[in-house]
């Protein structure tokens, strides 16, 4: 009966399907409980958002001290928002994340803990953790302007100077649903106040940029002629220069003679709830002393802590001053940042 | 009939009522949370929003909307009568592998095109609205092709010989008999590309353009204002609303079934150019949007394996892919029980039903991302409440990943086994019953087994979707599962393309197999079905 048969057919799909998903579930049926249950005795978990060459130092760190880390990779709002909804449950005892301000709204949010450790104050300087030290940079990423080696001979030497006409349909920025951009305006913010912040982006905006949702293309752009100047962070420039060390772009550093370039950085956070914050404050120690070479130089950042310092090509794009007295505020002033990107028609 | 079995069934429908009601606020539950708060309008925000980019995000919204979703059915309807009604050299295969974009994300598809064209067309024109719409076009097409290509496997002969008897030439034939006849079929497979469209946010954000999708996620990360952000998923299941209704009038009053003894269409051989341009037209479309991405994909893919860069830390290729397996089979079989049980429960005649309908499929008019953090919410609440035994989470939990999966896809197959169940003979289901059948045997012994074709095709496109996610597991996955597109996303979040081909490949590859059974599935249920 081919009623019958259809009939069959479907059960044995359906049979089939769940057949796969119980099969899969034994092999791992031990690591589900461990997600359901609490995290082995002196496992360290992290949650965080930024996830790049962050494993090899993990492992350093087990190697270093014997404490296992277990850590799940996001987006910095979406783990924030997590850590909030989970509350008293969370399983996470350090939050990491790959910008100021989102650490800082998690601050607000009162999930995070104050911390009191000597060797944490000792190791990253005041502007780069919280004022009441429940939040610890662990390096700086600097936002730069870059420009064309070829093309270009008397780059802008300030965030506002992009906004010159002589740059029109020649600059590339990244769109304004980006965190990085929107702390940069945020820090315009800070230094500049509202008003004059507005004028700067609009300047942007009036160049006809070419917005570029990527850093490393917008380093290929500026290399490929797409556009002239650019504003990018750093560390992207020493990831193609690994490759081509003739890399056809440079970094103008912005601000020097004032208040210096825009750095944001990459933080670390004791949980409010973290079920084990002892393991949390070693990793969180280590990571701002014995870790700091591996965690900056993972990814051609400079370390927090002035003891340490930078890779080698790193050091090689030369001494700059940053904003570091910005910091701080980025979360603040993010909501108006992305007000006034909206306001000016930033992309 | 006694008053005892009047009253048996009365309460046999009381009961499927209730499972069927439970099912749909269940599932509708995450974003009725998020939802919520719209009973407070945050007005300075909307208000802010109406004077920057709210126009511009309806304007980007309304014009991929409508450039995709006439894509589709132009590019999906022509290419399913194409292989359905002619023979041409390879018409067996083409007819195969023009489903296989369907396995092929569409941020997977934006990078590769975006970084092949960028060096012709130049970095500036290739981020433009109308690529976006011609990447998701090709991504999107296989829904409206399967279910028009179904449709016209279903339609028997004869209609089409009476009216080739009547004088209609063979495309006359084709617009007056066959389309409206596959136009409910159609509209179906066009309402879940309209549903994709609204709610991706990987693609457009390649292109940028900014939708409103796009726009809830702007609003929430970057402003923190989870209130505005939700007004705008309001607006977002607005137009999703719109659409079902749209699609439900396509739809229409009109009904049609066949009856009688089924006799497929007669395949009409094509020779000379036409055969050339049939052959040409249906290879073109498969090499932009599976080919040459492909191609490209295997590139990588081998530069990647030079610079051992074939497996993340997390585990190599196997690890990854029987993490996104078993969240797929597992997520599926849930969505079909479910989706079957709400067929088999729901009057669709009554308003009611309709209205626990839209409830169980809100979450396929969401972002993946909004849907995300609702289940969140939604999980943490149950598990602060105390409810469950001591030491259980269902945040991070497989059990609260499959739920959420559940939210967002219930949609694809409850659409998918209902269009299937309705086009089942009414007179039959209603013989059936006058011989004292109750719903439940009707459904499980007639409508079930003559749908399941359509059923065994709304789990694949379900496991299809859930293989393909990202937003949702990011957020909620357990300890240890790291999906193929978790991979993708860790590797394009840093523009390191060549990293995300292997993950990338392995999706598409697997999606290929499972748009086999598909296509297995469906030629198995037409020879049944006859």
């Amino acid at each position: 009966m081919n009623r019958q048969h259809a009939t069959r057919f479907v059960g044995g799909v359906l049979a089939g399907a769940a057949l796969m998903a119980a099969c899969g579930s034994d092999e791992r049926a031990a690591d589900d409980a461990e997600a359901i249950d609490a995290a082995p005795a002196g496992t360290v978990t992290v949650y965080t958002g930024r996830h790049y060459g962050i494993e090899p130092v993990f492992d350093e760190f087990t190697a270093a001290t014997g404490i296992e880390v277990r850590f799940t990779t996001g987006n910095d709002p979406e783990l924030r928002e997590r850590l909030i909804a989970e509350g008293a449950n969370t399983p996470a005892d350090l939050l990491m994340a790959a910008d100021a301000a989102n650490i800082e709204l998690a601050s607000d949010a009162g999930v995070l803990t104050a911390v009191d450790s000597t060797v944490l104050t000792d190791a990253v300087p005041a502007e780069l953790r919280s004022e009441n030290d429940d939040w610890f940079s662990l390096s700086q990423r600097a936002r730069v302007v870059i420009a064309s080696t070829e093309r270009v001979d008397d780059p802008p030497t300030s965030y506002a100077a992009v906004g010159d006409p002589r740059w029109k349909g020649n600059v590339c920025l990244r769109p304004s649903t980006h965190p990085y951009t929107q702390s940069l305006v945020a820090s315009l913010i800070v230094a500049e106040g509202e008003e004059r912040a507005g004028e700067i982006v609009q300047s942007w905006v009036d160049n006809d940029p070419l917005y570029i949702n990527s850093d490393t293309d917008i380093y290929k752009a500026v290399a490929d002629g797409e556009c002239d100047v650019a504003i990018a962070n750093t560390y992207y420039l020493g990831r193609l220069q690994t490759e081509d060390p003739e890399f056809p772009v440079e970094i103008v550093w912005p601000e020097q003679s004032g208040r210096g370039a825009h750095v944001n950085v990459s933080s670390a956070a004791i949980t409010e709830h973290a079920p084990n914050p002892t393991g949390a404050l070693q990793l969180l120690e280590w990571l701002a002393t014995d870790g700091q070479q591996a965690f900056a130089d993972a990814n051609f950042e400079y370390p927090a802590n002035a003891d340490v310092e930078p890779n080698e090509i790193v050091a090689g794009w030369g001494e700059f001053i940053a904003d570091l007295d910005a910091v701080r505020q980025l979360g603040e002033f993010q909501p108006a940042a992305v007000g006034l990107l909206s306001a000016a028609g930033y992309e | 009939m006694t008053d005892a079995t009047t009253l048996r069934q009365q309460a046999r429908t009381l009961s499927g009522s209730i499972v069927v009601g439970a099912i749909a606020v269940t599932v509708a539950v995450p974003v009725l949370v998020i939802v919520w708060s719209v009973v407070q309008p945050s007005t300075d925000v909307w208000s802010e929003l109406w004077a920057t980019r709210l126009p511009g995000m309806i304007r980007d919204t309304a014009t991929l909307l409508v450039t995709v979703l006439a894509g589709t059915i132009v590019l999906g309807t022509a290419l399913a009568w194409l292989v359905t009604a002619y023979q041409f050299p390879g018409r067996r295969l083409l007819g195969w592998l023009l489903v296989v974009p369907l396995a092929i994300p569409g941020y997977v598809l934006g990078f590769v095109w975006l970084d092949t064209l960028q060096e012709p067309l130049g970095a500036r024109a290739v981020r433009s609205i109308w690529l976006c719409a011609l990447v998701l076009t090709l991504t999107l097409y296989p829904y409206v092709y399967l279910f028009a290509r179904a449709a016209f496997r279903e339609q028997s002969q004869r209609a089409l010989d009476v009216a080739r008897s009547l004088g209609c030439t063979r495309l006359q034939a084709f617009w007056r008999v066959v389309l409206p006849m596959a136009r409910p079929s159609i509209a179906g497979g066009a309402a879940l590309v309209g549903m994709e469209v609204l709610t991706d946010v990987g693609t457009v954000r390649l292109f940028n353009v900014s939708t409103i999708a796009d726009g809830v996620l702007r609003v929430w990360f970057g402003t923190g204002n989870r209130n505005a952000a939700a007004e705008l998923s309001v607006l977002l299941i607005g137009v999703a609303i719109f659409l079902i209704t749209a699609e439900r009038l396509l739809r229409g009053r009109a009904h049609y079934t066949q009856s009688g003894t089924m006799v497929g269409l007669r395949v009409s051989r094509l020779r000379g150019w036409p055969a050339t341009a049939a052959t040409v037209g249906g290879w073109s479309v498969f090499t932009v949007a599976v080919a040459l991405p492909l191609l490209r994909l295997v590139t990588w893919s081998v530069e990647a394996r030079r610079s051992g860069q074939t497996e993340t830390v997390a585990g190599d290729l196997g690890f990854h892919l029987m993490s996104s397996l078993r969240i797929a089979a597992l997520a599926t079989v849930v969505c079909l029980l479910l989706g079957m049980l709400l067929t088999i429960g729901l009057d669709r005649g009554r308003a009611g039903g309709a209205i626990t309908a839209r409830l169980a499929t809100l979450g396929y008019a969401v972002p993946g991302p909004v849907v995300a953090i609702g289940v969140l919410v939604t999980l943490a609440a149950i598990d602060r409440s105390g409810w469950l035994p001591d030491g259980w989470l269902l945040v991070g939990s497989v059990i609260g990943l499959i739920y959420a999966l559940v939210v967002r896809f219930l949609a694809v197959a409850y659409q998918g086994i209902d269009s299937s169940v309705g086009k089942v003979s009414p007179s039959m289901v209603a013989s059936a019953r006058t011989l004292g059948a109750g719903r439940f045997r009707v459904a499980t012994r007639i409508e079930l087994p003559l749908a399941a074709a359509g059923i065994i095709a709304a789990a694949v496109l379900v496991a299809i979707d859930t293989l393909k996610e990202l937003p949702i597991t990011l957020l909620l996955r357990p300890f240890g599962t790291e999906t193929l597109p978790i991979w993708v996303w860790q590797a394009t979040s840093e523009s390191l393309w060549m990293q995300a081909a292997v993950p990338s490949l392995t999706i598409v590859g697997v999606g290929m197999v499972m748009v086999a059974v598909l296509l297995w599935a469906l030629e198995h249920g037409a020879e049944t079905v006859s």
